[in-house]
């Protein structure tokens, strides 16, 4: 399985779906989550500030500003470095102690940048602007450990992501995976009853879980088909076989009458009755054919065929025959191509299609037969600019007894192309029939064998 | 010629052994395939008639018992299967001929009579002659009244095939079969318009026409007396 297949599977897709609905989730739980712990942070930062101003304000209350700015000096010694700043000022506004600049502080509370204090730092400060009695006093605790919060929260929230993400992934191609097999195999099925091989079965693991129910569950109904299928087969074979005794009988009354028969009239519809048992002697010979031929027990005597040589012959055979109907045949003698099949059924096949193009093509018809090589293919076409087949008509006539409406007044059984088609799928090979603009196109398409010394 | 004829089914074996009385041979029935090995083994016969599918003893293992007893006799099968697999397991049995049923008194006679009189294997004639139409075959020249005619491939295999047969009929059937190794029935006139043909060239300029049309069977070539 290539990586690009993996967004083809629905089971990845959804790995990822639910990926993406667990980050939703996780970045609003985060954000929730932040946004309660930075508010306590905050009202917290807010009270530290209000005890510390409280403690000053005692501090002011009882002693004179010499204990003030002592007191004041002793807190910023006693605080890390920029956590805390600190700002005396006496009514005139000048400042007494402290540790930052504090011009233009508001008074009350505000949250404010360290280049606004007059101090270095990357986390703004909470600020708070009062009286300590009559000298200012200004207050300010560093964000920093909000910023730090916001730090950890983010990374929480952002591996927890990135690890949901990796895990899903993993998961879904793992899935994807599993499902592939079963569905590779489940393909190979399908593909084989496509085919016709009505004894292809779809795979049921032995877990029995609900693909497994399906799957039985279309066996079962695809068993019962070909048993309907081998049925019907075996009823037209049957009733060939046994209609054979009988028209035997027939045919030997009738040859009897006719060798007796005095009487011209009577002397010419047994000769027209011979020719109509004999007409269905063939049909009968036909359907038999087809379904043998459909059996596929002829596969064991394939061998390899130079499908170029076998078309030339078949052509040679036609072309004087095509020439009486006042039509051309014409076929350039390629290289060989070398097929593996059954060199009598692929004659009939090649000899069918040449003299349904006969047949159904008026006078001044040019019929043209080809063999090509390409690739690890063998194309056979066998091409006529008579009147065509329409093209809703042209997957119809390869069943049996199927015939275009204008061709019904025309003898022949409507087994001719049914019989190709047998051919054709017998030998694994791709029937086509085109629009050659105008007349038919029936192309062959055969897997080329190496070629033979 | 005295034939023998295995056939289970009584009107048909009557119609046959009726046909080929009248056509001057004689000719004996049996319904059952070990009685028919017997008698084959027992007695000579110029031709065997074989149903496959008969009772006791089938039709191909009859023959196979007669070829593993080194009888030569020819054997013409009669076959109801209809298959495309039946000829040529007839023919590995050691038959010479096939037919499928249903068929026509005439098909059968014209393959009697050409199973009968086919030269021994080491009689290998290397020049066919009817009147003063003669057939090199190993040169693959045609000449009548010494003047060359030029036939094609297969018009050549269809005048020696015809040539062989001298005076007896070859059904259109066998023509396909023998010359063009067509083992199914054309719907277009193949064998009429490659028999026109080869009569334009071998006796439209001659006098004397060697190649015959008999109705409602095949052709035959022969001179007329």
């Amino acid at each position: 399985m290539r990586p690009g297949d993996l967004w083809q599977h629905s089971s990845f897709r959804l790995a990822l779906g639910v990926t993406l609905f667990i980050l939703t989730v996780l970045t609003f739980a985060g954000s929730i989550g932040y946004g309660l712990m930075r508010g306590q942070l905050v009202e917290r930062q807010d009270a530290r500030i209000t005890e510390i101003v409280g403690a000053i304000q005692q501090t002011s209350l009882q002693g004179d500003q010499t204990d003030l700015i002592e007191a004041i000096s002793a807190r910023i010694s006693a605080s890390d470095e920029g956590s805390t700043l600190y700002l005396l000022k006496d009514p005139g506004g000048r400042i007494l102690a402290g540790n930052m600049a504090g011009r233009g502080v508001a008074d009350g509370w505000s949250t404010l940048p360290a280049s606004a204090l007059g101090v270095t730092a990357e986390a703004p400060y909470r600020v708070f602007s009062g009286k300590a009695g009559v000298y200012g006093l200004i207050v300010a605790l560093s964000n920093s450990d909000l910023d730090d919060l916001q730090e950890i929260v983010l990374g929480a929230v952002g591996w927890a992501a990135l690890f949901a993400l990796v895990s899903t992934a993993l998961l879904g191609a793992v899935l994807a995976m599993r499902v592939q097999r079963r569905m590779a195999l489940a393909e190979t099925a399908v593909a084989r009853l496509a085919q016709g091989d009505l004894t292809a079965r779809l795979p049921v693991s032995p877990r029995g879980d609900d693909v497994d129910r399906m799957s039985r569950a279309i066996n079962a109904s695809l068993a019962r088909l070909a048993a309907l299928v081998e049925a019907m087969r075996q009823v037209s074979t049957d009733i060939a076989h046994d209609l054979r005794t009988p028209l035997q009988r027939l045919r030997i009354h009738i040859e009897s009458a006719a060798q007796g028969a005095s009487d011209d009239r009577v002397a010419t519809h047994l000769s027209a009755a011979i020719a109509q048992s004999e007409a269905i002697d063939q049909t009968f010979a036909a359907l038999l054919r087809i379904a043998q031929i459909e059996a596929g027990a002829r596969r064991e005597k394939f061998a390899p065929v130079d499908l170029s040589a076998l078309m030339g012959n078949v052509a040679d055979v036609y072309s004087d025959v095509a020439e009486d109907a006042g039509q051309t045949l014409g076929f350039a003698q390629g290289a060989p191509a070398w097929v593996f099949g059954d060199s009598e059924l692929l004659t009939q096949l090649f000899a069918n299609l040449i003299e349904n193009a006969i047949r159904h093509c008026p006078p001044g018809t040019a019929i043209a037969c080809t063999v090509q090589l390409s690739g690890d293919r063998v194309t056979a076409m066998i091409t006529d600019n008579g009147p065509g087949i329409p093209a809703d008509e042209r997957d119809k006539v390869l069943r049996r007894f199927h015939r275009l409406e204008k061709s019904r007044t025309k003898d022949g059984s409507g087994l001719g192309l049914a019989l190709v088609k047998a051919v054709a799928d017998l030998h694994g090979a791709k029937l086509t029939l085109q629009d050659a603009a105008p007349g038919l196109g029936v192309e062959l398409s055969f897997a080329r064998i190496a070629d033979r010394p | 010629m005295r034939i023998l004829l295995l056939e289970d089914d009584p009107s048909a074996a009557d119609y046959v052994a009726r046909g080929l009385t009248e056509s001057g041979h004689v000719c004996d029935v049996l319904s059952e395939g070990t009685d028919a090995l017997f008698q084959a083994s027992r007695e000579t016969y110029d031709v065997l008639v074989v149903d496959r599918m008969v009772p006791g003893l089938d039709g191909l293992s009859v023959v196979r018992a007669l070829r593993a007893a080194g009888r030569r006799t020819p054997v013409l099968f009669l076959t109801a299967l209809g298959g495309i697999d039946d000829r040529v397991e007839g023919l590995e049995a050691g038959g010479d001929d096939y037919l499928t049923k249903p068929f026509a008194f005439a098909e059968l006679l014209a393959r009697v009579n050409a199973l009968a009189r086919r030269p021994p294997v080491q009689e290998v004639k290397t020049t066919l002659r009817v009147a003063d139409l003669e057939l090199d075959l190993l040169a693959r020249r045609a000449r009548r009244g010494g003047q060359p005619i030029d036939l094609l491939p297969k018009e050549f295999t269809l005048l020696e095939v015809l040539m062989r047969n001298e005076g007896r009929v070859v059904t259109r059937t066998m023509l396909l079969e023998r010359v063009w190794d067509f083992h199914f029935d054309p719907k277009t006139s193949v064998v009429e318009t490659h028999i026109s043909r080869l009569r334009a060239k071998i006796d439209r300029p001659f006098d004397l026409a060697l190649l015959h049309t008999v109705k409602s069977a095949g052709y035959s070539l022969y001179a007329p007396r």
